[in-house]
Formats: C-alpha cells, sequence, structure tokens
C-alpha cells in the first residue's frame, strides 16, 4: 500500500466514520449512504488539508468513488509530498 | 486545528455521554463551522456529547425560533451581511452601487429588527452567543475601497447598535471583534470559491477560530478566582530590597510602565471579585514601605494578605491558598523567576504559574491579554464586591478556632443572620453559579445548564432555597443553594453546595435545622457522592448520618437535635 493510499483510507475513516475498514477501498458514491454533498465537500477539504493541494469543483463532481480519488491523488501530489 | 482533528474529536466521543444540545442559527450553509463548533465544545465539555442542529439555509429568524422547541443548553447565531441583505453578498445578482443599494441601510435595520425579536424569544435559561459579521461588505460602493461610504459607515452603526441592545440582556454573549480580529486575520477569512460553489464562505482557519470563540461564549473555562504575584521586577522594577523602596518604578520615564500596568490590572481584577495576594521573598518591614508609597496603581487595602519573608514560595502559596480557602487550581501565580515558578508548580499541581517577561514587550502585553482571559467572567455580582472583606472576617474567626470557648465566643457575637429564600427563581445566575463552582461543600459535584436548572423546580413537592448570610462584619451575600423535593414525612435533597467563605460558622447546621422546622419532617436524605474535592461536606454529613438508604445518606430530626453544637444565628425566611 502506498503512502497516498495509506493517506487517502484516514481520511475515509474521518469522513465515514462507521464505513468497515475492509470496505474503504471499495467505497463509492453508490455504495455508501453517508456520501452525500456535505460528504463530498468535507472529503475534498480533508484532501487539500492532508496534501497541501487545491482541488477543482469539477474534478471533485467526477471523484465519486476511492479508487478515483486515489487515481487522481497520484497524478497530483509530488512524489517529493508522498 | 485541523478540519481532521476537529471531526476526530467529535466521533471519538462517547455517544453515551448526556447530550449538551446547541442550536447554530446562521443564513450560510453551516459545514465546518459546525464541525469546529462542535470540536471546540467538545474539548470544554468531555463529561457531554454535543449536538449541533441547525435550521434552514438562509432561515435565521425561523431556526431561532425553533429555539424553545428543542432540549438545547445554548444557542449560536452568527450572521454574515448577506443575511442582512442578500445584496451584501456574492450569491445573488440583486445589484450593487448607489442606486441599487440605496435602501440597504434599511432593508439590513429592519432585518436586524427582525433578529432582534426572534432573540428575545429565545429561553432565558439558554445561552445565546452571537457573532455579528465577520467577512468584508463586498465591493459595491462609490467609493474606492480605502474611503468608507456614507453607508458602509450606516451598515455598520447598525450592527453596533444591534449588538448593544441585545447585549444586555445577561443570557446573551456577543463576540469580540477585537479578540477576533486579533486571532483571525481579516484577510485571510473569505474563501470565495467555497462561497460560490457551496455556500459556506469560510476558510477553515476562520471557521476555526470563529467555533473556538463560539465555544468559549457558551461553555468556557471556570474563570480563576485568585492571583499571587512576586514583587521584585513583577510588581515593580527594582528589587527593593537593594535599591530602597523610593527607586524601584513602574512608569513611563524609567521604561518601567509595563509593571504599572499589570498593577492597574491587578486593581481592576480585584475590584471584579478577583483575590490579590503578594508572595515575596522580602523583609516585611520593606515591603510595607514600598506598598505604603501614594502612587501606586493599585489601592494597598486590595491585596491581600502579604506573605513576605525569606521563606520558600511555595510556602507562601499554601498560606495564602489557606487563608483564600480556594483550591490551587483555582489561582494564578506569576513571578519572574522561572526557578520560583517552577517551586510553586511542583507543590501545587494545577496551579497555572506565568511567567512576567523581561525585556519583551511582545510578551508583557500577551500576559494583559491572557489575565483577562484567565479571570473574565460573563457578569458581575454583588457577591464579588463582598468576597475579599469576607475573607479577612474569616481570619479573624481562624484566629478564635484554636480554643473552644473563644470559638463560641466568637460565633455569639458574630450578630449572625441566616436569609433563606425558598424557591427563588431559577433565572437567578449566582444561584447557579453556585452550584457549577464550588467544590468543596458539594453534595455530590452534579453540574446544570441553566435549562436544566430550570427543570429542578418543576419536580413534584421541590423546593430550592438560596441561603444567604450577613454578621457584624458584613454581609458575605449569597453563600449556599440547596434544592430537593418532599416526600411523605421526609425531604430528599440532590443538590447542596456551600461557598468556602462561610465556613466555620455553622450556616450548614443552621440550614439544615430551619428545614426541618419548616417541613415538619422527620427524616432527610442526601444524595451525596464523593468526589475528589468535596471532603468537607462528607465530613459534616458524617457526623450527623444514622446510616443511608438507597445510597441516599440519611438525617434524622431527633438525632441531628441531640449532636447539633449551639446555634447562635438569626434564620429569616422569605419565598422567593
Amino acid at each position: 500500500m502506498d503512502n497516498i493510499e495509506q493517506r487517502l483510507e484516514t481520511i475515509f475513516a474521518t469522513v465515514f466514520p462507521d464505513l468497515p475498514a475492509n470496505k474503504i477501498k471499495s467505497a463509492s458514491h453508490e455504495s455508501v449512504d453517508t456520501w452525500d454533498s456535505v460528504a463530498a465537500i468535507t472529503l475534498m477539504n480533508l484532501i487539500e488539508e492532508e496534501f497541501e493541494i487545491e482541488m477543482d469543483f469539477d474534478d471533485v463532481a467526477e471523484l465519486t468513488s476511492f479508487s478515483r480519488i486515489h487515481n487522481y491523488l497520484k497524478g497530483r501530489v509530488s512524489p517529493a509530498a508522498v | 486545528m485541523k478540519l481532521a482533528e476537529a471531526l476526530s474529536i467529535v466521533q471519538k466521543t462517547s455517544a453515551e455521554l448526556p447530550e449538551f444540545g446547541v442550536l447554530l442559527a446562521c443564513g450560510i450553509t453551516p459545514l465546518h463551522l459546525q464541525n469546529y463548533l462542535a470540536a471546540h465544545l467538545q474539548a470544554l465539555r468531555p463529561d457531554r456529547k454535543v449536538r449541533i442542529s441547525s435550521g434552514l439555509f438562509g432561515d435565521l429568524v425561523g431556526t431561532l425560533d425553533q429555539a424553545s422547541r428543542q432540549d438545547l443548553q445554548a444557542v449560536a447565531l452568527v450572521v454574515e451581511w448577506s443575511d442582512l441583505d442578500p445584496r451584501l453578498g456574492y450569491r445573488q445578482l440583486g445589484g450593487w452601487g448607489q442606486i441599487e443599494l440605496a435602501d440597504t441601510v434599511e432593508a439590513v435595520e429592519a432585518m436586524l429588527n427582525r433578529l432582534e425579536n426572534a432573540v428575545a424569544s429565545v429561553p432565558k435559561s439558554l445561552i445565546l452567543a452571537v457573532s455579528l459579521p465577520t467577512l468584508a461588505l463586498p465591493p459595491g460602493f462609490h467609493t474606492s475601497g480605502w474611503h468608507a461610504s456614507a453607508m458602509e459607515i450606516a451598515l455598520e452603526r447598525a450592527v453596533a447598535d444591534f449588538a448593544a441592545r441585545i447585549g444586555r440582556h445577561s443570557s446573551t454573549r456577543v463576540v469580540n471583534r477585537q479578540k477576533l480580529d486579533l486571532n483571525s486575520i481579516p484577510a485571510t477569512r473569505y474563501d470565495f470559491r467555497s462561497d460560490l460553489n457551496t455556500g459556506f464562505p469560510y476558510t477553515t482557519s476562520h471557521a476555526d477560530v470563529l467555533g473556538s470563540a463560539m465555544a468559549n461564549l457558551i461553555a468556557g473555562p471556570v474563570p480563576k478566582k485568585g492571583l499571587i504575584t512576586d514583587l521584585d521586577d513583577t510588581f515593580w522594577a527594582g528589587l527593593v530590597g537593594e535599591v530602597g523602596h523610593e527607586n524601584i518604578s513602574w512608569d513611563l520615564s524609567s521604561h518601567t510602565q509595563l509593571h504599572g500596568l499589570y498593577q492597574q490590572t491587578l486593581g481592576m481584577l480585584a475590584d471584579h471579585g478577583v483575590l490579590v495576594a503578594i508572595a515575596s521573598k522580602n523583609s516585611a518591614e520593606v515591603v510595607n514601605r514600598a506598598l505604603s508609597r501614594p502612587d501606586l496603581a493599585i489601592s494597598k487595602k486590595k491585596i491581600f494578605p502579604v506573605e513576605a519573608h525569606w521563606d520558600a514560595k511555595s510556602g507562601s502559596v499554601s498560606r495564602i491558598l489557606k487563608t483564600w480557602n480556594i483550591a490551587a487550581d483555582s489561582v494564578v501565580f506569576v513571578d519572574d523567576s522561572p526557578m520560583e515558578l517552577e517551586e510553586v508548580r511542583a507543590a501545587h499541581p494545577g496551579m497555572e504559574c506565568v511567567l512576567f517577561p523581561k525585556n519583551d514587550y511582545s510578551a508583557g502585553l500577551a500576559l494583559l491579554h491572557s489575565l483577562r482571559d484567565l479571570f473574565g467572567k460573563p457578569g458581575l455580582s454583588e457577591e464579588d464586591n463582598l468576597r475579599l472583606e469576607s475573607i479577612r472576617a474569616g481570619q479573624e474567626l481562624s484566629k478564635a478556632n484554636g480554643d473552644p470557648t473563644s470559638v463560641e465566643h466568637f460565633l455569639a457575637r458574630l450578630e449572625a443572620r441566616v436569609i433563606l429564600e425558598y424557591n427563588s427563581s431559577t433565572d437567578d445566575k449566582r444561584v447557579l453559579e453556585l452550584v457549577n463552582k464550588t467544590n468543596q461543600f458539594n453534595l455530590n459535584g452534579g453540574r446544570y445548564t441553566a435549562a436544566e436548572w430550570g427543570q429542578i423546580s418543576k419536580w413534584p413537592g421541590a423546593f430550592v432555597l438560596a441561603i444567604s448570610y450577613a454578621d457584624k462584619f458584613g454581609p458575605l451575600g449569597k453563600i449556599g443553594v440547596l434544592a430537593g423535593r418532599e416526600e411523605g414525612r421526609a425531604l430528599y435533597v440532590r443538590t447542596w453546595v456551600m461557598s468556602c467563605r462561610a465556613f466555620s460558622r455553622r450556616i450548614e447546621h443552621a440550614c439544615i435545622s430551619a428545614l426541618f422546622q419548616r417541613f415538619g419532617s422527620e427524616n432527610m436524605f442526601f444524595e451525596f457522592k464523593a468526589t475528589s474535592k468535596n471532603g468537607p461536606i462528607s465530613d459534616f454529613l458524617a457526623q450527623f448520618s444514622v446510616g443511608s438508604r438507597d445510597g441516599q445518606v440519611a438525617i434524622e430530626k431527633t438525632a441531628f437535635e441531640t449532636k447539633c453544637p449551639k446555634l447562635y444565628h438569626q434564620i429569616v425566611e422569605r419565598n422567593g
């Protein structure tokens, strides 16, 4: 597990405290009931805080699963920051 | 505090704890303001599970109207310019400029009047914390940004007038804008991107500071009660034993003004009921001469006691605490010597030990501000003016206490009056203050919010007794509270607290005696629970207890009357 993935898991656990740890990597907007607009913004803000990046709201609309966010971060976060 | 940390604090709190309900009334999307308010409140009230509810987006008045229909301890009202007139925000295109905004002052005043009416409908038992616009007005005015237009000045004035009007209510607390400016730089507060995309206009850093400010207004730490200060290079500049009392200084021309400002701060605190004492390693005679200088910025009579000798500071502090009869964690000790601070800290864990800075103007100013924060209280009471005098009188009593004959002689000549006010108003702030701040003579350590306390008088057979005391040395004011219920031939006491200032006067005996007589009861049962500090009430009950029933300590009238020492008080009973 890479460092980005690990940090992202921690963020998911914070935003979705009722989500079992073994379900985090497969989590998506469809599979998690509490993934509403407030959760999406909170996810975005926590990711920005943790990875010190600024996300575009147009991107956020597309980031609807753990794996999509993970891939997005791999493209955004420089290896040095990882 | 980082957002992740805030969320974590809220999530980690046990759902089993009793709730602390707060209604967040704001026109913006509450989002992280709600998270930060919850986290800061949770940190201040670890004994409760904080629950924040919010109303409809954009409906401040409607949300405030819900306050009376929910089980709450407090209401947090957060107002921004866009709540007062949507044209003063960025999410609606209602027009800017002199023509389009011609009626905006009128519209804002009308909205503030509606808010004032809504604020008046919030139950007085709830704390109402209010934040008025923290974000800048939009660039919709005809002047340049540096030039405040007449309209902007009028808008600011309307809000300031509103703050002054609602701030008069004792349960309303308005965020201090100047303090907010120091902790959240105005230029870093607004998040344009978030406002336009989500309706949440604050940066997370501003949400953090504002949440903290609101939490402090709702459930801030208990104010400290006493301050013990060093003298040399603290209370004044210079070593008085070396340079003489005429050469110590605290003035501008000597570049020692910070010491004068410190004295002035202590004088203010003393006027507000804070106890001020001195612990100094000096000769008592030299100190007395210095404290007699007429240009001191605090009156010498406001300082009591003065411990000036060459013994360890921790010993001086112990004696001062004994005289004041308060715990170390209610006291702040100020000294310029890190070594002295460490010695006192080691002997008195829990005491706030503060370094008086040397040649550091920023730290000096920070010290003055921090003293305000440590001792600040929402309101002043009559008891604040009486505290020091009652301690001086208590010293007389202590002197007599060594000799039983002398004690009886002293008490018999005290001309003591105990005033028992039955069913006193549950809105009485002093009563709730006593219940929530008293530690030593406290039946079970139970703490109540104003809303919870309001329910006490509604129990069947309930009585709430406010106890005041006066003697020839002067009044002590309201010093005790006793609450319970009458059932059959017995009284069940759930709350009983008495200020430590009132100890050793047999007031507690007088209360029990008066209750037995008034209600004609044969037994009293006390919901006693030992805490780390309530030894005095435990000892008192142990003297008269005839056992316990269902975990409650029982006192029988006949047994009490047999063991009770002679009482000299005049009892005055009133109905609230």
